[in-house]
This record gives C-alpha cells, sequence and structure tokens, in this order.
C-alpha cells in the first residue's frame, strides 16, 4: 500500500479522481460546494464572508457607543425607532445598553473577526495551496469546524435579542458579574447563550487547529521541507498551535464558571452581598482572580493567535511586492516560535493590580518584556526587506505596511503597560484601549486586509477595484490614527475605560471636545469600510477577470494551481518544490518560482 | 504499510513487556497506597515527614504517567522529533504551576493579613453534623 | 525506531509525514495535548484553590468506606486503589487489543476490546457507587459535611471540585466506552479487516490511556495528597 493511500486512508480515493479526470468526476450540487463544503477554499471563504459579516456588526455596535461617548448630552430619536427602549430609550443610548455594546464589540472582534474571520480564513485557503497539498488532512473535521464557528455565531446573534439584551459585563467575563445572574440585566440569559456561543467556539477552533497541524506536518509536498515553506505558513503553524494549548484552558474556566452559575458552587466567589436583590450570598472560599488566571491563559495566547496570521502574510507581501527575499528567513522563523513559547508563560501581566503578588509581577514583567526582542526583529526585518526594494504599491502592499506601521506604533506602548509599576497608573485607562486597538485589532485587520486585497484573484479568479482600494486604505489608515492616537492622552490622564458618560466627571470634563473628534472619526473610517465590502461584493461577480496565471510574479505555490482550481487544487500531479519561496531578483532574475529545479551554475547563497 | 509502527520486535516480546509494565504500574501504586496509609494511621505526623511523603508521592504519580505514556501509548517507540513535540510543551507547566500555586498561596496570605474576621472564622472549631441524608437536612450544611 | 532509521535524513524533506505517523494518529496525540491542559487546568484550578484556604478536608476521612461494608468500618483508599486497578487492567487489555490489531489477529482484538468495555463498564459503576454513597452522606456540589482536617467549617469547594473533576473524567471515560464499543462493532463487521489495518483501534487505544492517565493524576491529586 502506497504512503499517500494510508494518509489519506478517508479521501485518498476522491484525490485519485481528481488527478485522473478533474473536470467532471463528483456531482456538485448546490448544497454540496457552497453550503457543507468540504473543500478547504469554499470553507476559507466561507469563513471569511461570516467573519465580513460580523465585523461589519462588531463595527456598527463601536459607531453606537462612539455615538454616546461623542455626544452623551444629546439624543438621536431615530435610534430608539432603531433599537428600541431597551437599548436607547429616548433616543439616547442607557446604561445596560452601552454596556452590552462594548461587550459584544469586544467579543466579536477578538473572537468571531480576528480569530475566526482571520485566521480561518487564510489558515484553510492557503496551508493547502502553499505547503502544496489537495486539501486538508481531514476535510470533513474542517467543514464541521466551520459550522461550529457558524452555530457559535447564530447564538451570539440571538443573544443580542433577548429580553434581558446581551451579556454586558466586559469581553473578558470576569466573575461575579458574568457568574450571577441577579448581577446585571446581561448577566441572565444573555450571558447564558454568550457561554454556549463560545464554548462551541472554542471546539471549532480545536477542530480547525488539529488539522492545520497535522496537515502542515504531513502533507507537504515532495521537496517542500520546513525551511522552504512560505512564512504565512509558518505562521500559521504556529498560531494552530496556540490556539490548541491554550483554548482548552478557557474551556476549564468556562466549565467552572458554568457550576457557579447554575449548580450553587463557589469556585469564584466568595463574600459578596448583591445590592440588586439586597441579599448576603453563601458562597464562601473562592476566588474570582482564579477565573482571571485561567481566562487570560487563554487571553494572551489569544492576541497572538490574532497577530501571528497577519505577520505571516505581511511577510509574504512585501517580500513579493519589494522583489526581494525576505530578510533573515530563520530570524523571522526564530522570532515567531520565541513569541509563541512567551505567548504561554506572560499571562498574568494582565492582573498587574489584582493584588497579584508583586514576586510573581516582577517575573511576568521580566518575561513581557523579553516578547520586545523577538517583535523588534520581525519589525527590523520587514524594514530592511523594503529598504532598497523595487517596492509596487499595490492595495495589499499599503497594507502589509499599514500593518508595519500600526504594530510598531502599537507595540511601543506595550512597553510601557507590561512594567507592573507603570501598570498601576495605566491599567484600564483609554491608554491600554489605544495600545491594544492599534497592536492586535486595527494591526490585525490591516494583515487581514492586505490578505484578501492580495489573494483576491486566486479566491475568485478576478481582481478587485485598486481605486476604491486605494481610499479604502489610506482613510482607514489616517482614521486608525486619529481615533487612536489621542486616546493615549486620555489615559495618561488617567481617563478610565468603559465609563458610560465622562461628562458628569469633572476631571474628564476637558476632553468633550475630543471625544466628539474621535467619534466622528469613527463615522467617517466605518463609513469607509463600506467601500472595501461593496468592492469585494462587487469584483466577486462583475471584477476585473485574472488572465495572469501569476499575477505577481509570485514564487510561492498557490500561483501554479489553474486560475479557478478546482477541489483537489492541482489538475494533474502536485508539483515538486526544488527551493525556498523567496528567490526574488537572484541571478539576474526577477523571481524564480518554488518549482523550478536549482540550476547548475546557480549562486548557492540560499536553498 | 510502512506506517504501522510496531513492528519491533515480534508478538510474545510485546506482550512480556506490557505485562511487565502492568507489574511495575501495580507496585508503585501499591508503593503510593503505603504512603497515603502511613500519612492517614499518623496523625501526628511532622510537617517535614508529611511533605517528604507526599513529594515521594507526587514523584511516584510522574513515573507511573511516564510508564502509561512511554509503553501504553507507545509513544517511546516513536520518532525522537515526535516525543519532542510532545514534551517541550508540558515543560510549560513548571512556570504555570509554580505561578498558579504561588498566588493562590499569596491571596491567602493577603486575606488573612487584611480580613481579620475571615482569619478568626477560618479558626473557629465546628461540630460534625451527624451522616444525614441529603434531600432531608440539606440546610444544616456550610454554615 | 530501527526500521526507519535508514529513512531519518529525508523524513522532512516534504512528501510524507516527518514523523513516520499517519495523520489520524498525530491529530490524535495532540487532541490529547490539548485534553490535557483541559484537565491541568482544572487541577492547577483546584490546586489553586486549596493553596488559598487555610484549612482543607482530609481525603483519608472522605473516602474511607466500601460497598457493603458493615457500619463504623473505616476502609481509607481500599475502594479507589480497586478503582485505580481496574482502570490500569483495563488499559491493559486495551493495549493488546491494539496489538492484536497489529498483527491482524481479529479475535484477539475482539475478546481485549470486550475485556476493555467490562473493565471500562465497572470503573463508571464504581464511580455511580461513590457518587451515590457521597451524596447520601450529604455531599454535592455546593454542599460539603465533612469536616475540615484542623476541624473548622467544612470547606465547600472541597467536594465542588471533587465532583467537578471526576464528573469530568468519568465523561471522558464514559466517552471511551462508546468509542471502544464503536470499535468493537466496526471488528465484528470486518470492517477493518477489509480496510487491510487496525489502525483505528490504535487511536482508540490512545484516547483509552489517556483517560487512565487522568486518573493517575486525579487520583493522586484528590485522594492521596
Amino acid at each position: 500500500m502506497s504512503n499517500a493511500a494510508v494518509l489519506h486512508s478517508n479521501i485518498g480515493t476522491m484525490h485519485d479522481d481528481h488527478s485522473a479526470h478533474h473536470e467532471h468526476h463528483h456531482q456538485e450540487t448546490f448544497i454540496n460546494k457552497y453550503v457543507f463544503s468540504q473543500d478547504h477554499k469554499m470553507i476559507a471563504k466561507q469563513f471569511l464572508i461570516t467573519g465580513m459579516v460580523w465585523a461589519l456588526i462588531g463595527g456598527f455596535l463601536s459607531v453606537l457607543f462612539r455615538m454616546q461617548l461623542g455626544f452623551p448630552e444629546e439624543s438621536f430619536p431615530w435610534l430608539e425607532d432603531l433599537l428600541g427602549k431597551w437599548w436607547a430609550a429616548g433616543g439616547r443610548i442607557t446604561a445596560q445598553g452601552y454596556y452590552a455594546l462594548v461587550t459584544t464589540h469586544g467579543t466579536v472582534l477578538v473572537f468571531f473577526v480576528l480569530t475566526a474571520g482571520l485566521s480561518g480564513t487564510f489558515a484553510n485557503f492557503l496551508i493547502p495551496l502553499q505547503i502544496g497539498a489537495r486539501d486538508m488532512a481531514s476535510p470533513f473535521m474542517n467543514m464541521l469546524s466551520y459550522w461550529f464557528f457558524f452555530a457559535a455565531g447564530v447564538i451570539m446573534l440571538a443573544s443580542i435579542f433577548v429580553q434581558t439584551g446581551p451579556f454586558s459585563g466586559g469581553w473578558t467575563a470576569y466573575p461575579p458579574l458574568s457568574a450571577l445572574g441577579d448581577a446585571s440585566p446581561g448577566s441572565k440569559t444573555g450571558m447564558d447563550m454568550w457561554i454556549i456561543s463560545m464554548a462551541l467556539f472554542v471546539v471549532s477552533s480545536l477542530l480547525g487547529g488539529l488539522n492545520y497541524i497535522a496537515t502542515i506536518l504531513n502533507m507537504r509536498t515532495k521537496g517542500m521541507s520546513m525551511t522552504r515553506m512560505p512564512l504565512t505558513i509558518w505562521a500559521l503553524l504556529f498560531t494552530a498551535i496556540l490556539g490548541v494549548l491554550s483554548f482548552p484552558v478557557l474551556l476549564s474556566g468556562f466549565i467552572l464558571l458554568i457550576f457557579d452559575r447554575n449548580f450553587g458552587t463557589s469556585f469564584y466567589l466568595s463574600d459578596i452581598f448583591l445590592a440588586s436583590t439586597n441579599t448576603a450570598l453563601p458562597n464562601e472560599g473562592g476566588s474570582a482572580i482564579l477565573f482571571q488566571h485561567l481566562f487570560w491563559f487563554l487571553g494572551h495566547p489569544e492576541v497572538y493567535i490574532i497577530m501571528l496570521p497577519a505577520m505571516g502574510m505581511v511577510s509574504e507581501i512585501i517580500s513579493i511586492n519589494s522583489r526581494k527575499p525576505i530578510f533573515g528567513y530563520l530570524a523571522m522563523v526564530g522570532s515567531l516560535f520565541a513569541i509563541a513559547t512567551l505567548a504561554f508563560l506572560v499571562w498574568a501581566h494582565h492582573m498587574f493590580v489584582t493584588g497579584l503578588n508583586p514576586f510573581l509581577g516582577s517575573i511576568f514583567a521580566l518575561l513581557t518584556l523579553l516578547i520586545a526582542l523577538p517583535s523588534s526583529i520581525k519589525v527590523f526585518n520587514w524594514l530592511t526587506t523594503l529598504w532598497r526594494g523595487n517596492i509596487r504599491l499595490t492595495p495589499g502592499m499599503l497594507f502589509a505596511i499599514g500593518f508595519v506601521s500600526m504594530f510598531i506604533s502599537g507595540g511601543l506602548t506595550g512597553i510601557w503597560v507590561g512594567n507592573a509599576t507603570l501598570d498601576i497608573h495605566l491599567h484600564d485607562t483609554y491608554f491600554v484601549i489605544a495600545h491594544f486597538h492599534l497592536v492586535m485589532g486595527v494591526a490585525s485587520m490591516f494583515g487581514m486586509f492586505a490578505g484578501v486585497y492580495h489573494w483576491f484573484p486566486k479566491m475568485y479568479g478576478r481582481h478587485m477595484n485598486n481605486t476604491l482600494a486605494y481610499i479604502h486604505f489610506w482613510i482607514t489608515l489616517i482614521g486608525a490614527y486619529l481615533i487612536f492616537w489621542p486616546m493615549h492622552y486620555q489615559g495618561l490622564a488617567g481617563m478610565p475605560r468603559r465609563y458610560y458618560d465622562y461628562s458628569i466627571w469633572e476631571s474628564f470634563k476637558q476632553f468633550s471636545e475630543l471625544n466628539r473628534f474621535i467619534s466622528i472619526v469613527v463615522f467617517i473610517t466605518f463609513i469607509a469600510q463600506l467601500l472595501f465590502l461593496i468592492n469585494f461584493f462587487y469584483s466577486i461577480w462583475k471584477g476585473r477577470k485574472a488572465t495572469n496565471l501569476n499575477p505577481y510574479g509570485a514564487n510561492t505555490l498557490e500561483w501554479t494551481t489553474p486560475i479557478n482550481p478546482g477541489h483537489g487544487n492541482w489538475p494533474g500531479e502536485i508539483p515538486e518544490v526544488h527551493r525556498w519561496a523567496y528567490d526574488y531578483g537572484k541571478d539576474g532574475k526577477d523571481f524564480i518560482t518554488q518549482t523550478t529545479p536549482v540550476g547548475e551554475e546557480e549562486s548557492t547563497e540560499h536553498h | 504499510m510502512e506506517y504501522s509502527t510496531n513492528s519491533h520486535g515480534d508478538y510474545s516480546a510485546i506482550k512480556k513487556e506490557i505485562w511487565k509494565v502492568t507489574l511495575i504500574l501495580s507496585l508503585l501504586t501499591i508503593i503510593e497506597l503505603v504512603f497515603g496509609f502511613w500519612i492517614y494511621a499518623q496523625p501526628t505526623m511532622g510537617e517535614g515527614l508529611k511533605w517528604t511523603l507526599k513529594g515521594l508521592i507526587i514523584i511516584l504519580m510522574l513515573s507511573k504517567a511516564f510508564y502509561i505514556v512511554a509503553y501504553f501509548m507507545h509513544l517511546k517507540h516513536e520518532l525522537r522529533t515526535f516525543i519532542m513535540t510532545i514534551i517541550l510543551p508540558l515543560i510549560s507547566f513548571v512556570w504555570i504551576i509554580f505561578a498558579f500555586l504561588y498566588d493562590g498561596n499569596s491571596f491567602k496570605d493577603l486575606r488573612n493579613g487584611f480580613d481579620r474576621h475571615h482569619k478568626a472564622q477560618s479558626k473557629v472549631k465546628a461540630v460534625k453534623p451527624a451522616a444525614t441524608h441529603n434531600n432531608t437536612k440539606k440546610q444544616e450544611h456550610g454554615h | 525506531m530501527s526500521t526507519v532509521a535508514t529513512a531519518q535524513p529525508k523524513l522532512w524533506a516534504g512528501g510524507k509525514s516527518p514523523f513516520n505517523v499517519e495523520y489520524g494518529k498525530v491529530m490524535m496525540w495532540y487532541f490529547l495535548m490539548s485534553d490535557t491542559f483541559t484537565f491541568a487546568a482544572f487541577l492547577i484550578a483546584y490546586g489553586t484553590v486549596r493553596f488559598s484556604a487555610n484549612s482543607w478536608p482530609d481525603p483519608n476521612e472522605v473516602f474511607n468506606t466500601f460497598p457493603f461494608a458493615p457500619e463504623g468500618v473505616h476502609t481509607p483508599l481500599v475502594f479507589v486503589s480497586i478503582m485505580t486497578f481496574i482502570l490500569i487492567v483495563s488499559s491493559v487489555t486495551m493495549v493488546l487489543a491494539v496489538q492484536a490489531g497489529h498483527h491482524n489477529d481479529k479475535k484477539a482484538v475482539v475478546k481485549n476490546l470486550i475485556l476493555t468495555i467490562i473493565g471500562g463498564a465497572l470503573f463508571l459503576g464504581c464511580q455511580a457507587w461513590e457518587w451515590t454513597h457521597l451524596y447520601h452522606e450529604g455531599a454535592w456540589w455546593g454542599k460539603n459535611p465533612f469536616l475540615n482536617a484542623d476541624g473548622t467549617a467544612p470547606t465547600v469547594n472541597f467536594t465542588n471540585f471533587f465532583f467537578t473533576i471526576t464528573g469530568f473524567h468519568g465523561f471522558h471515560v464514559f466517552t471511551g466506552v462508546i468509542i471502544n464499543i464503536i470499535m468493537l462493532i466496526m471488528t465484528l463487521n470486518n470492517t477493518f479487516e477489509k480496510r487491510g489495518h487496525y489502525l483505528m483501534i490504535e487511536k482508540a487505544g490512545l484516547y483509552w490511556h489517556f483517560v487512565d492517565l487522568v486518573w493517575v493524576f486525579v487520583f493522586t491529586c484528590f485522594y492521596l495528597i
């Protein structure tokens, strides 16, 4: 029995079909082509479009709460017509509505958009195409992964519409707000649904992650050694490892939370007097900080789950569009590894002010600041790749450079907040909001845009409109800086996050003009995102048709497939790989694809 | 059939190995139990000896885990690189366990230091409730 | 190891598994890694809460009975030792089933799988008895009748964690028994015979041993220290 047959014992036959007569084998019905598809490319598109829907919803939620923050004294009667009394009585976002909005915004953007939408999309799309595999190791599990994500989304969406509102205790779901139904309206049904939705999401990410790891390790095509893999694949591998090892800890934390909510335990509860019901609770002996430990044990790797795929794609796009090999390939891999390792060791730097033991705090601060090393290695390598490159400013390239810019701006403030002592002042202020939105929110969003603009021709066989893309880029870049840059100053002045109305605080009144300015920029930037959506959906059907197999002159394997690859990716044999992915401008040649055998007289600085 | 990795040794040799490991596991468990009984039977035992015994029990536990993973789960006969992908992430537990437990202990100290009522309460001897049926006398517990 | 050593230099060059392991087994191993973190999180949480409590019940006072034992007879650790041995023995029969599978010995596979299933069911039965017994003593989630070792008021998180973690482990045992039953049915239907290999039983075996492995830790953390 051949290797391949054992390797893919359940999909082997299907693949053989592909290589034999690709055009007309299994009857593709609408259902198994577009809905319950097991083709990794279709699943990637499902992840992408679901992610975009969630981005639209999550972004719109931020528009709503920025209306409250920017215009706390004004009322907009149409808001009540649109959202109802619970959310916007009298045309003003209510306090409970406000907290529901910020919570759902956080949850949706972190998990559904930047985890599922980003790594779900590009891991599915790029892994088989760039390593030279016909599909994922288990296409069926891959399909399940999407549908678990979809179910999680449905439940989260439904929670917005329940009578007592969605969960409103912050995306981190700290107890006791999340553990006691009587604590707030959102802690009732909304929290039940939130936790079910998140549990399904954990299952989805586990199914996906195991698949990505097994595929990358086991199913690389001939000649695709680990050190010949594009950096995207390395990044996605580490992303998957992070997810597989850290999400289960969150699940454990949630299981204990479910018991606290429903079965009278007190894992996280102790000494509580509940004002809303005027009762002292019998719970004794638990520790709310325990939940924070368990949560951040996922929560911190989670930010790298969000960041790493963007880093990988940006490395690839910058190298292609600078027509230069990536600078320091092994250093890039090494720094990804270092970031992934440190991600598991630094979780408690989110908890410096919980009463964390100062000795532990000092170790956590030390480990946290170590992350600056691999991060700056990456930044310098991106910059040196750009240096003296023959730069082509495609929309994908612009967003990739924008990513680097955001990553630097947000990353530098990480050195501030990573210090246990500075964090006493900065914790839970707008400084932190600015920091993490720039470094992981906007930056990863930019990585996602870069990926979509760059690989759109491979996804749909058409090009997106460049003019719209340029307008989209510049408004988004300037908008993001105008929104988040001023927040640093607000935070340094002590303005806490998650407050409903700053205008009633003497110390923060001075910021009312600035808050209004930020809100207006938010509205403009949000509308600019519609340009992207219009461009994306228009181009799927009406975009300029791709005629060139390899429109960017790239080396990687995905550009050796047909313009519209079928299930199985390559009509014939899977090509063999003879070199790494970054032979740009070598020996006077613009680019040498990975499938080109090494010539006799070729210089041998790289493999 | 390249992937049936267990072609090392013949059938009976493997069976022999399995029974040997079973014997080792049973022995380790019995030693664990002896230590457990020792701690139980001697309530006046000094703290030092008690913690030594508990430490030994943990070492025995880890060696049992080693035998199960290495022989029953066959990890010992996989390639070294594969073994490493399993072992390396587990090393992070050293720091994780230390940090969690250290902070738990620190939480106890902080609470005893700042909440004198809590400290006093936790020293009050309670009366052991008579063995009751759960469904009849549930109110009496936990106060 | 020796048989694959010759192929080693090219293992990572692509076109094959670098570990000489089929993808399903890779996935099962990494799933178990993931599950390790789930259980570790539970046990570490247990440790954290125990470290933050001023006093804790003595497990030997709590788990000191035996089915049909006369009132007043204290037999600490005996019952749980029996449970531990049942699980170890069922792990042995599982590994024998896997080995039989490697030699395409269907009869031995069936025999050992049945023994494993019986072992799993026995373990679940023991657990059910222990839970019922504790419930009748007044213990449950949120309720703890057992005084702390120093005679102070009972720490309720002792029972909370006990029921949650052994329950979660029991759920894994239950799943394992179901998986083994499916494997047994597939073996009896000659599914593996037709496929030419019993690799699927190997994966079920990995899961079953993992369940045993977790018990080693649960047993030590709850009953011994």
